[in-house]
Order: C-alpha cells, then sequence, then structure tokens
C-alpha cells in the first residue's frame, strides 16, 4: 500500500503523547494495572485520550489538538488530575519517567492487543526492555513539503529537547551515568534513528517509502522509531526522543517550545538545513543523552563547541518573540529555570541520595506528579 | 527397641517436611496445582489418626507449633506490609466491602449450622472462623502466580480485614463459652476487644522500633531480611507468652513498618528461604492435627458451610464491586478468592486448646471444613486469579 498523501493541518496546532508508569505503593515496582485502570477510567467522560500500551504496566495519554500553550496544560492538568483520582481508587501509583529504576525487564507482561504480541514475537527480549516511558509532540504542518522542511530543520535542536526531558538515570538498579538512559533502548532497534535526507515530500512517499515497502521490512510509517517522524495522516511531524518529565507541567512547556521553535524555523530566516549536518547529529545526541544539561554540542554548522545548557539558554531568548505571538512566555521561563537550576533527572538523583534507595525515588516520582 | 523408636519419632518430622517439599514441587510441576495443596494433603496422610507417621502434637503444643507460628507470622507481617491504610480512606467502599462480606457470612453460616442442629455456642464459633480468609493461603498463592491487579489486591486487603473481625468474633465467643453465660456478652466483649488492642499495640510497637534500629545501622538499601525475620520470631514469643494474638501483633507489626517506609528490597518478598522452608512446615503441621473420623462425620455439614460461605463472600463483595471501581466479573472473582480458611483456623483453635478451651475439639464440622479448604482453598484462589487475568501463564496450569 503506497504511503498515504499528507494529511493537511493548521500550521503550529499541537498535541502531546505522553506515556506513564503504573507502580505499585507496597514494593514500588511497575504493575501490570493498566486493564483495571482502563475499565475505571472508561466509566466517566476522560478529558484527552488513554490507551493502553505494549506492557501492561504502562498507559498512554494523549491531549486533543490544540493551538495555545494555556489551553494544552489545563487540559494535560485535568486529565492529570482525573488520572491521581482513578488511582486512588485501585491503589496504584502513577509516575513520570524515561525509565522505572529497578524494574526487571523479564518481569513485563505483554498487553493482549495482536499487534504487542507480534512485535514481541519479532524483536524478543528487546520489547519487553522497551519497558521506557516517552513524550512524544505532534506539530501540524500546512504540507507534506512544510513537514520535511521543520523536521530536518529541527534536527540541530534535537538535543535541547533530550536534555530539559532527560528523567531516567537509573535502569535495572544502578545508575546508568545517562541523564536519558532511556534513549538508548530506543536505539537498539534496527528501525530507529533518523530520516533520510529529503525535503520533497513527492521524493520521500514515492521514491524512498516505495522503496522501503518493496523490500518488505516495513508495512508502514508505524515501523519507523525515527526521532522525528512525519505523520501524513494527521498532517503532523512527530519529536519522539523525549522522555517522560516527571510533571505534566513541564510536558506542556517543552511542547510549548517546539511550537516557538517551528514558528521561527518557518520564517527561513536560517540556512536551510543540508544531509551535513547529520554528521555531528548522533555525536549531539549521545552527549544530551548522556551529560544531559552539562553536555557539550558541536554546531552542525560552524563545528564551534557550544555549552548544551547555554546554547539552550540562548536559544530559548530568541524565541521570546514568537512565544509572545503565540502566548507560551510562561513555558519558557519554566524551561530557562530548568536549565539553569538542572532537570528531573538531577532531581531523581538527589531523591535517591536523601531516601537511600531506587523504591524512595520511585516514591518521590509519585508525589512529584501529582503535583499537590 | 525403645532407642530405635525414639530415634524413629525425632526423623518424623524432617522427613515428613522434606517428603511434603518433594510433593509439592513435582506436584506442582505436573499438575500445575498450587504447593501448598500438596503439603496439606501430605500432613494429613502421613498425620497421627491417618498413617500414623507424624507423632501426636504433644499438649503443650511443643516446638513444631512454634515453627508453625512463626512461619505465619511471617506471612502476616508480609500481609500487613502490603496492606495500604490509605487506600481504605481514599476507596472507603473497600472497609464497606469488608463489613458485609463478613457479617453476610457470619449470619449465613450461623443460620445453616443452626439447619444441622448445632449447639448456640458452636453455632456462633463456627460462625465466627467463617467470617476469616486464610492469610498463609492467600499470601503463598499470590507469591506463587506473581499475580497482580485488583482481584490480587483486594483479596489481599479483604483477608487482613476479615482475620481481624474473625479474632475479635473468636475471642468474644470463647469468653462467652468461658463464662458459660450470655449475661457476660458485654464483659467477653470488652476482653477481646482489649486482647486485640494490646496485641495490636505491641506489633505497633515493633514497626517502630526496628525499622528505627535499621535506619541507625544505615543500610536501608541492602537486605533487612534479617532483621524483620527475628523480630518477627520475638513477637509471636512474646505473644505466647502474654496469651495475645500472635495473628494481629504481627499484622500490625508489617503494617506499621509499612508506613513508616523503610523500602524493602525485592529480596524480601516471602522472606526467602526461610520463608519457604517455614511454610511447608506450617501447611503440613496444620493438616497433621486432623483426625479422618472427624473429617468424615462432619463431611455434609463441611461441604454446607463451605458452599454457603462462598456463596456470602461472593454476594457481599460483588454488591460493592462497582460502587468501588472494578467490574462485576473482578468483583466475585474476588468474593470466591476470599475462599481459603484452613490454616488461619487450625492455629487459632489450636491456641484455643492450649488456653484449655476445647470446645473447638467438639465441633465436628471444623475439621472437615479445615481439610476441604486446606486442599482446594488454594486451588479455588488460584482459579481465581487465573480468570481474572492476574496471574502470568507460566506458573500455573492452564
Amino acid at each position: 500500500m503506497p504511503l498515504e498523501p499528507f494529511a493537511n493541518s493548521a500550521p503550529l496546532t499541537f498535541g502531546v503523547e505522553l506515556e506513564l508508569q503504573l507502580v505499585s505503593l507496597s514494593d514500588f515496582d511497575l504493575t501490570p494495572a493498566s486493564p483495571d485502570l482502563m475499565h475505571l477510567l472508561k466509566r466517566k467522560p476522560f478529558p484527552g485520550n488513554v490507551t493502553p500500551e505494549i506492557t501492561e504496566s504502562m498507559i498512554e495519554i494523549n491531549s486533543s489538538v490544540q493551538t495555545d500553550y494555556r489551553t494544552l496544560l489545563a487540559e494535560l492538568v485535568e486529565i492529570r488530575d482525573t488520572l491521581v483520582a482513578a488511582s486512588g481508587v485501585l491503589n496504584i501509583g502513577i509516575a513520570g519517567g524515561g525509565t522505572h529504576p529497578f524494574q526487571h525487564w523479564s518481569e513485563q507482561r505483554i498487553s493482549a492487543k495482536p499487534r504487542y504480541q507480534e512485535l514481541s514475537a519479532l524483536y524478543g527480549y528487546l520489547a519487553k526492555q522497551f519497558t521506557v516511558f516517552g513524550q512524544h509532540v505532534h506539530i501540524g504542518c500546512a504540507s507534506g513539503d512544510d513537514a520535511l522542511f521543520l523536521l530536518h530543520a529541527l534536527s540541530r535542536y534535537i538535543p535541547h529537547f533530550i536534555a530539559l526531558s532527560a528523567s531516567s538515570p537509573f535502569v535495572q538498579g544502578h545508575d546508568s551515568g545517562f541523564d536519558s538512559a532511556r534513549l538508548n533502548s530506543v536505539s537498539a532497534f534496527p528501525l530507529s534513528g533518523r530520516a533520510p535526507f529529503t525535503l520533497n515530500w513527492a521524493d520521500f512517499a514515492d521514491v524512498y517509502f516505495a522503496k522501503m515497502e518493496r523490500t518488505r521490512i516495513i508495512k508502514s510509517m508505524k515501523d519507523f522509531y525515527w526521532d522525528l517522524r512525519p505523520k501524513p495522516e494527521y498532517g503532523t511531524i512527530e519529536l519522539r526522543v523525549c522522555d517522560t518529565p516527571l510533571t505534566v507541567e513541564r510536558a506542556a512547556a517543552l511542547a510549548a517550545y517546539l511550537q516557538a521553535l517551528c514558528r521561527h524555523l518557518l520564517e527561513r530566516k536560517e540556512a536551510p538545513p543540508l544531509e551535513d549536518d547529520y554528521l555531528v547529529y548522533n555525536y549531539n545526541r549521545f552527549q544530551a543523552s548522556r551529560f544531559g544539561l552539562d553536555g557539550v554540542i558541536t554546531h552542525p554548522k560552524t563545528y564551534k563547541q557550544i555549552p548544551l545548557r547555554e546554547d539552550i539558554i540562548a536559544t530559548l531568548d530568541l524565541m521570546e518573540p514568537h512565544a509572545q505571538a503565540l502566548g507560551s512566555v510562561d513555558a519558557l521561563l519554566h524551561l530557562a529555570a530548568t536549565a539553569s537550576d538542572g532537570g528531573d533527572a538531577s532531581y531523581l538523583r538527589g531523591q535517591y541520595e536523601r531516601q537511600g534507595s531506587p523504591e524512595g525515588m520511585v516514591d518521590a516520582a509519585i508525589r512529584r506528579f501529582r503535583g499537590r | 527397641m525403645q532407642e530405635f523408636l525414639s530415634v524413629l519419632t525425632s526423623l518424623a518430622w524432617p522427613c515428613a517436611i522434606t517428603l511434603a517439599w518433594l510433593v509439592g514441587e513435582f506436584g506442582q510441576r505436573w499438575t500445575g496445582l498450587p504447593r501448598i495443596s500438596f503439603y496439606g494433603l501430605v500432613g494429613f496422610i502421613l498425620a497421627a489418626p491417618q498413617l500414623g507417621m507424624l507423632p501426636l502434637p504433644p499438649s503443650g503444643g511443643g516446638t513444631t507449633l512454634l515453627l508453625a507460628d512463626v512461619g505465619f507470622g511471617l506471612i502476616l507481617f508480609e500481609l500487613g506490609y502490603r496492606i495500604n491504610l490509605r487506600w481504605l480512606r481514599t476507596n472507603p467502599w473497600i472497609g464497606v466491602t469488608g463489613l458485609v462480606e463478613a457479617s453476610l457470612t457470619f449470619v449465613g453460616v450461623y443460620l445453616v449450622a443452626d439447619a444441622f442442629g448445632a449447639a448456640l455456642i458452636d453455632r456462633l464459633m463456627l460462625a465466627s472462623l467463617s467470617m476469616a480468609t486464610s492469610p498463609a493461603t492467600v499470601v503463598r498463592v499470590i507469591n506463587e502466580q506473581k499475580s497482580s491487579g485488583q482481584v490480587t489486591e483486594r483479596a489481599l486487603h479483604l483477608c487482613a480485614l476479615n482475620c481481624v473481625l474473625a479474632v475479635f468474633a473468636f475471642n468474644a465467643t470463647v469468653g462467652l463459652w468461658i463464662f458459660r453465660t450470655f449475661e457476660d456478652v458485654g464483659d467477653a466483649l470488652w476482653n477481646s476487644l482489649v486482647v486485640l488492642g494490646v496485641s495490636a499495640f505491641t506489633g505497633a510497637v515493633f514497626g517502630l522500633i526496628v525499622p528505627g534500629v535499621l535506619r541507625l545501622l544505615g543500610k536501608l538499601a541492602q537486605d533487612a531480611t534479617v532483621a524483620f525475620a527475628l523480630a518477627v520470631i520475638l513477637l509471636v514469643a512474646i505473644t505466647y507468652a502474654l496469651g495475645l494474638s500472635p495473628v494481629v501483633a504481627a499484622l500490625a507489626f508489617g503494617l506499621t513498618a509499612r508506613h513508616r517506609r523503610v523500602a524493602f528490597s525485592q529480596a524480601q518478598r516471602n522472606f526467602g528461604a526461610l520463608g519457604e522452608l517455614l511454610t511447608v512446615v506450617l501447611f503440613v503441621f496444620a493438616a497433621s492435627t486432623l483426625d479422618w473420623r472427624r473429617v468424615w462425620a462432619g463431611a455434609a455439614l463441611a461441604i454446607g458451610l463451605v458452599l454457603v460461605r462462598l456463596l456470602t463472600k461472593t454476594a457481599g463483595v460483588t454488591a460493592f464491586a462497582h460502587l468501588s471501581g472494578i467490574s462485576w466479573r473482578k468483583g466475585m472473582l474476588t468474593g470466591v478468592a476470599l475462599a481459603p480458611l484452613s490454616v488461619f483456623v487450625i492455629l487459632l483453635s489450636e491456641h484455643a486448646r492450649h488456653a484449655g478451651v476445647q470446645v473447638v475439639e467438639e465441633l465436628r464440622a471444623v475439621a472437615a471444613v479445615t481439610m476441604l479448604l486446606e486442599v482446594f482453598g488454594p486451588i479455588i484462589l488460584q482459579r481465581a486469579l487465573v480468570w481474572a487475568r492476574e496471574a502470568p501463564e507460566v506458573n500455573h496450569a492452564p
């Protein structure tokens, strides 16, 4: 089946998906509570949407399509409050964070959905190790060409989103040394990485996708696990590098930052994206996931080494007029404070120090998600 | 010859436990049924009145009863540790469910016993014992199945709740029996309440001190199994000496330890090998106290009681399923999951016996009920968890 045409959507509209952890309040390990939680949530009208995920100890929530940061934030807060109330009824904890710090992948239960059973059969332990939790942000694009332009122009800013959202320092009970260890799990998949360089939608759909389909390795866009991928049926591009932050407030702020950046890039005042930009891409991505805000990235055009924190703060400043226009100044202030004070990964490490155990860290994450 | 006999006697328990363990392992592998069902069967068959391999328990209870009590104490501590009191506040329907299913069971069993012509005191005894769900079976089967979900979570909470209610009702009935007059109902209730209170207090004190000591040692992230196990042994011994309820004390210990959280590490589920070993002792011992003649004599009443109990518990829990936030189906399965009874009743009646209360011996139905549920309780519970899709496939029969 050829790739469907790129559905047009209103430019700069946006939406957020968050994968969340379901945690037992007795031992703070992941618990396969999604069937019970989904049952309970079906009984009342739910703002946005909630869906089961590959393992039963994970759920995904998503906002509706929004134009404005404040309404997005309000919706996410409402979803959060509904979830927290439901989790109280069922005696489970809900938390953000890109990884669960001590879950054992061999104990995860794969959901009954046929697609997930197939994925599990194909990928084996990779599927279970993929019990990681990410935030996806969709941005509406006027056309397929715009989508590809944004997709490649954004590659230079990918490390910003990795570092600002990083919340997965611990894996299998130990500090991994990475701020976002989750990204390493994603990289293990054969179809992960970056999209091929083309700025022309017809080229992408009729040449690249058509060839890939003929190889029979892929059936649909869903089989690509790229950091940024087009979603033609929604008319969006989807940013997939973020860890799920510990709070919905940060999730909304990250989405607003992406919206402002896209508005800036669409003015096309910056040098256009080139294939050569990707020479530094993987290493910059590694710096951001390994060292978080303390990483050092290489500028794709000038090859200058820039401390990531400085680059983020400078870019946030540059986005101010766009944030003014979009009504998201508060979001950028929130992220500027995060960049200077440290993000969720350093918060989690601090909690580990204070509480003395990974369980205490999960407890802190649950309380932080509640926001009260 | 005499010497040879005493050597044989001293070998009886170690051999019985080894045999029970072997039968449990092979039985579980071949049939997929819970191990503890096999432990019970072996204990029953080897007991003095049956094959006669195991000696009758001495009148003081002996070390085996103490060991069984410690095993039970460890399980109750774990149960207490998994109880979240805050949940009972945020979802009050859980508490309501517990009260209703226990009271319904009390009334139902009382009426059935009456229909079989049991004496008033016997009816009260049977009714109060039947309220409980055996924590040993519930915790063991849930751990063995690695099950988790609402049926699991609720079975644990309701089990803790109905055990406390049963201990209270049972102690009150024993009080009545001792006074032999119903003018002293008030006194009997008050006494029972005091025993509950003091037991809970003793457990709670442990729950404050032990985590405090662990914190002083600064080994929070490390294994606290030994410290907690020793504390449980000490606590059980103290309740023995003071005539308190080891059930309530160990439960309160676990509860307090949880709410003054010292985070547990994975290794402490089941108290590892120690817990495993004492479980075998506990279940073999419990079944070895039964006599087939009594089991046979009470069979008809027992089947009636087991059925009515299954019915009242299922009805009581199902009634509040929707209000408490789960499907009718899961509500019903939670009720079914509360079926196990035996070990709890046996330990309670053993203690009553040592306190000089022989009444339970006379309850011919009790032996039969416990035998039935010693074997079938774990199987029913396992089925409930499997049907609720809360147990991963590898651990049970299809």
